[in-house]
Formats: C-alpha cells, structure tokens, sequence
C-alpha cells in the first residue's frame, strides 16, 4: 500500500510545475546566489567601490594612493576629489561603498592624517577598508610607518644623536627608493584545510542552503496532508486496513527521496562550478543527506498533521523554517552570532545539518566523528514522523 | 434461501461529547439492496452518525453491525464511504485514481484492476478514465467519487451528499448510478438536503432529529400517514401583501414563504374552493398570479416536522 502513496506523491509532483521548480530548480540557484555572495566576503572577489579624495597632497601621498590603485581587492573610482566632503557624498549618494581621504600630512603624528568615511549601513566594508591600508602602508610604505613611529622611540631613548639622525634618514630613503630589504612581517595568515579548489565558505553554504531548502520543500509538500484530510481521502482510506499511518509513512519516504534528489542538484552544482569534492566523500555525504532529508520530511509532516487548515501550515512552517535557518547558520555563519544564539542553534536541524556537512566535505572527517551530528538527526527524524504518526490517528477521532 | 444480512443494523445507538449527548438511543436499518435517505437539518447529527458508522467515534451505548457484523477493522473493510468532498487526488486521472485506492484499499495489483473495470462500467465513467481528476466538470467528478468507494465491493455504500452542486442531467445520472449500485445488492445510506432525490431514489427515508430518527419508514407512506387525503393549496401573490393582508391570511391557516409572495395551506380541496377562495382573496384587495393544489411531498414533511420541533424548543421558554 506504500506504494500506492508513494506514486500519488510522485504523480502530483510531476503535474505540478510550480511544485516541480520549487522542489529542483530553486534549490540549485539560491544555492549559486549565495555561493556567489559568501565566497567573495572573505577572498578578493568582493571589490569594493571606493572613492578616494586628497585634501593635501604629498609625495608620500601620492605613493599610498598610488599603491592603493594597484590593490586587485578594491575598485576606485577613476577620479580623485579634493575634499572630504565631497567624498562624504559620494559616499552617501551610493556612488561608492566606502571613501578614502588624506585629510593631513602623513609624517604627522599628532593626528591620524587618513580618514575612512563610511556608510553606517555598510560598516564592514569600512572595516576592511581600513585594514587594507594598514597592510599597504606596511609593505608597501614601510620608510612612513618607520617615520611615523621613530618620535615616540625617540622620545624614549633621550633623542638621537646626528649621527644616528644621519643614518636613520639615509635608511628611510632607502628604503622609500627600494622597497626592499624589508623584516618579515610580525603577523603572517595562512588557510588551514584543503588548499586549492572550492573555498570553504562555498562548501558551508552548500550544506546551509540544502537544508534550507529541505526544510522549506518538505514542509510545502507535506501539507498536502492537510488537502487530502479536508478532501475526505484520508477518510475514505481510514476506513480501508492502510488507515492514517500508511498515509504518513508513505509521504514520509517520498519527501525523504524528493529531498535527496533536490540535496544532489545543491551538491552537483557546487561540485560542477565551486570544484567541491563530493564525490571522493558520496558514502558519508549520502548518510549525512539521508538523515537530514528524512528529519525534515519528519518536521514537515509535523506541523502538516497538527494544523487544521493549509494557510495556518503555511504561515507555521515559514515562521519554523526561518527562525531555525536564521539561528541555525543558514543564512549567516553561526560564529559571527553572540554566544547565547550560538546555543540556541543547536536546537535546530539547520546547525547538526551544517555541523555535519562541513565536516564530511571541508574537514573530511569519518563516520565515527560523524556520530554525534547523525544521531541528533535520526532522532529528530523519527520523534517528529512518531508526533506525525500519533496526531494523525488523534485527529480521525476528533 | 438464506437472506443477506442488513447492510447496517444500529440499535440503541448512544454518542456524546463533552457531556451533551448528539445521538439518543437512534435506531436504523438499512437492508442489503435498499437505498436508505437520511434526511435533518444541518447540526441534527448526520455527520456524528456517518463517523459513528465508520468506527471514528466510540459510542456510549447501543450496538452497530454492518453486514450482520459488529464495528471492527474487519467489518469496517465491508463499507464504502463516498464523502460529501471530491475526495480523489486532482493531478491523477479517474483511472490512476482508482488504481491507486484500491491499493490502500486493501486490494491486490490483479484485483484492483478487476475491480476497476466493474466500478467504471457500474459508475458510467464511459471514456473518462484517462481525463485528470482538476480538469472535470461536477458530475464527472461525482461519478468518479461513487467509482473509488465501490472497488472493494463494499456491503454498504455511504453517499454523503452526493448530487451537491451538479446539474438536473448529472444529477439524474447520479441515481441511476446509485439504483444500480443497490440493484446488484448494495445497501445504500444516503444522506441528503435533496428532498426531491429522497422521494424519488429512495426506499425508506428517516428524519434524524433530536438525536433519534423519527419517523422512518416508506416516503409515500410517511406523507400519507401525516397528511391523508390533505392536499397543499399554494397561493402565488403578485405583490407581497400588507400587513392587515398578511394577517388575514396567517388567520386563515396559510404560511408565508418566498419573501411572503407564496403562501401554503393544507386542505380538503376543491376547483370550487379556489374559485372561493380567489374571489375572497380579490375582496381583500389581493392580485393573486396563481391557486394550485399539490399533493404533499416529503418537503412538506421536513416543514411540518421543523416547525414541530421548533416549537418544541420554544415551548418551555415562552
């Protein structure tokens, strides 16, 4: 009888376009939308637009700005303004992300001589802005960050004698001149995991967008429960020997499929355009899909048995879905959340799911690591499709 | 020969909820090969009974068997129900339709097929069953809806409303349908607002009121028992009269309906007492379209026995 349950889901899928796009083709483009977004905050793709301005000019000047123009990482406009004002309204006209203006004499100690002029809505990009020219300053100035520290060492030491002055100066031009014979920097960054092919963050939002999207199609599909209670289906087979419960299992194995499918499409792209290695992982990644498939099909089924009506379903399961993928790392990575969110979201499939992707494709952990994130889905999986199960019987009878 | 058992038999028959009790010691047969109307008003317990029927909801007392069979996961197998709903999945076609529920029905892959070919020829489903379920009008879909109920071969068929919004043709298909359903031995219950359908399709009806069905019996033989040799003397204003005008005919034993424009009265009637009658109306100043005599039907009925209990629910009050 299972089957028969399973080729009604199929068929009505299959008439259904909308239902159809919904469930294989939207996936696979958010998936690229937000692969596209995330991959770039923390690599050179994002570009920011910045307008640069001049108050007063400088060789030394000239130089940063010079060596600002050749980051690949920022996009300037091509002129320069000559106040800090009218960099302030380009910036608030939106004509760039974030201003850059040299408001003094860069040997000045006394007071920061650069200003970055930011948008409040866009404070990150201010932040990344200034760190920018900090690291140019350092490799690319380092005769200025040398000069702009050596009053205050001189302060400390009692002053320099001329013949110290004399050198020091001689090593400052040098240094302008060559820009070379530079120490290593004090702080070095380096990637750890795969080196090369798809980023980590790409490899994140894969597993944060298929379960978002599980999440969202399960709980679409199983309210076709609630049609066939209203319909009188599911009391025309209550009185046959399949009763409720073939009803909700056999719906709770299609969507386990569907999901499976719509997490292959999710996964076949980021493999095909973002290079992630799915298929040297396919045994971890199929138990890790199955589970995550099966609890929201579990979910879905649910809220579709404790709702009396298709509209009070839908705005449940919207409010379900989006509180756990925002809290649960579906949207923004759990780390940049306050501790206390960073809890909460392990209350939701969206972090074990996540967890446990990211763990498979990025960290290339084994079964047994795998555990702990397997088991909290299984067991929400089936306490949910129980809850399903129960309520449906509950309701014949009410 | 050995009779078949009743297709329902439910004796003394007692549901509540939450105290209050909806069914009151209700009885009703309904014989194999019989088409039962269960007639009421909306709230009167139609429904409860269906659910009671179908094991949905345990009774506080009195019994239920269908086909001579008490209430059980086995029994129930030997019922039909076809809900008031279009209760068919409308992306798959009549014929996936019934593939698929005489599988949960409980029937094999051979014996569905079986069956499908016997309940398209006894619903009249002609060339329908490769049409999708969304894209049909009303009847069809009705027809399609008796077809899903009767794969199994069931005892007994429950139609809940069955010819609601559908045309007089796909209504009149309908109950060929259905006499032909209890022509191959079927016992029919068939709950209706339909008061015509009842008269015309129906071997024995009952007005569930009040918790219990009363009276039931034949519908002709109900109409005669209540009225005689009562005829209905319907009188059609051109205008809906005054209200000195209105009652005077309220006086003269005549109810008002259709916005006070037809007025009804039960009578020994003659062609003589509506030529009486018309010169009397045409004295108190009233342009009357039409006089005409009816014999009682069971609309009749259902109006006396409302206001009846209406007035039973008035009376303590006043």
């Amino acid at each position: 009888m299972i089957p028969a349950m399973l080729r009604v889901m199929t068929l009505s899928l299959l008439r259904d376009r909308g239902a159809l796009a919904m469930a294989f083709l939207l996936p696979p483009v958010i998936f690229v939308i937000f692969a596209a977004i995330f991959s770039g905050v923390g690599g050179d793709a994002m570009e920011l637009r910045v307008v640069l301005g001049i108050e007063r000019n400088s060789p030394a000047a000239e130089r940063l700005t010079q060596a600002m123009r050749d980051e690949p990482s920022l996009r300037f406009l091509p002129e320069t303004l000559e106040s800090a004002d009218a960099v302030a309204q380009a910036v608030n006209r939106g004509a760039a992300d974030v201003g850059l203006v040299v408001t003094g004499d860069l040997a000045d100690t006394t007071t920061p001589p650069i200003t970055v002029l930011v948008d409040p809505g866009k404070v990150m990009a201010g932040a990344i802005l200034s760190g920018q020219v900090q690291r140019v300053l350092a490799k690319h100035l380092p005769d200025l960050s040398l000069a702009r520290t050596l009053p205050a060492v001189e302060s400390l030491v009692g002053g320099w004698t001329p013949e110290q002055s004399a050198r020091l100066t001689a090593a400052m031009e040098q240094m302008a001149a060559a820009n070379a014979d530079q120490p290593p920097a004090l702080v070095q960054t380096s990637f750890v995991g795969p080196q090369g092919g798809s980023g980590g963050t790409v490899t994140y939002y894969a597993g944060a967008v298929a379960i978002l999207f599980l999440l969202f199609s399960a709980m679409q599909s199983a309210a076709t429960l609630i049609e066939e209670r209203h319909s009188g289906i599911l009391d025309r087979i209550a009185i046959g020997p399949a009763g409720t419960d073939v009803v909700v299992i056999g719906k709770w194995i299609f969507l386990t499929v569907q999901g499976m499918v719509q997490v292959a499409l999710i996964f076949l792209v980021a493999a095909l355009v973002y290079g992630v290695d799915v298929l040297s992982h396919s045994w971890l990644w199929f138990l890790t899909s199955l589970a995550a498939a099966a609890t929201a099909s579990g979910l879905g089924l649910a809220v579709a048995s404790i709702c009396t009506s298709r509209q009070q379903a839908q705005t449940i399961s919207t409010f379900v879905v989006l509180v756990c993928s925002a809290i649960g790392g579906s949207m923004v990575p759990r780390f940049m959340m306050p501790p206390w969110l960073q809890d909460a979201g392990w209350y939701t499939p969206n972090a074990w799911a996540i967890e446990a992707y990211h763990g498979v494709l990025w960290r290339g952990e084994g079964l047994l690591d795998l555990l702990p994130e397997l088991g909290w889905l299984w067991a929400c999986a089936l306490a949910a499709t129980a809850l399903a199960l129960i309520v449906s019987r509950k309701r014949l009878r009410m | 020969m050995n009779q078949p058992p009743d297709a329902l038999l439910v004796s003394g028959l007692r549901v509540g909820y939450g105290g209050r009790e909806v069914l009151k010691n209700l009885d009703l047969r309904v014989r194999a090969g019989e088409i039962y109307g269960l007639l009421g008003p909306n709230g009167a317990g139609k429904t409860t009974l269906i659910r009671s029927i179908c094991g949905r909801v345990r009774p506080l007392g009195g019994t239920i068997s269908i086909a001579g069979q008490p209430v059980s996961r086995k029994s129930l197998r030997r019922i039909g129900l076809v809900p008031q709903e279009i209760a068919l999945y409308p992306h798959l076609t009549i014929g996936e339709n019934l593939e698929v529920l005489g599988r949960l029905s409980g029937l094999s892959r051979d014996a569905t097929r079986t069956a499908m070919g016997w309940a398209t020829k006894a619903a009249n489903l002609g060339n329908h069953l490769h049409s999708r379920v969304d894209i049909l009008s009303g009847g069809w879909k009705r027809r399609a809806n008796i077809a899903a109920a009767i794969l199994h071969r069931p005892a007994l068929l429950i139609l809940d409303e069955p010819t609601v919004g559908v045309d007089v043709d796909a209504r009149n298909a309908l109950h060929d349908v259905i006499l032909q359903l209890s022509h191959a031995g079927m016992g029919v219950l068939l709950t209706t607002h339909d008061l015509d359908q009842a008269e015309t399709l129906c071997s024995s009806v009952g007005f569930l009121r009040s918790g219990t069905v009363a009276p039931q019996g034949e519908p002709r033989q109900l109409i005669e028992t209540a009225f005689g040799t009562q005829k209905e003397i319907i009188l059609e204003l051109r205008q809906p009269p005054t209200e000195p005008q209105a009652n005077t005919l309220l006086k003269s034993g005549f109810t008002p309906s259709n916005a006070n424009l037809t007025w009804i009265m039960l009578g020994n009637a003659s062609q003589n007492s509506a030529a009486e009658l018309g010169a009397a109306l045409d004295r108190a100043g009233m342009a009357v379209r039409e006089i005409r005599f009816r014999e009682p039907g069971l609309d009749s009925l259902f109006v006396r026995l409302s206001g009846k209990a209406n007035q039973s629910v008035m009376e303590p009050a006043a």
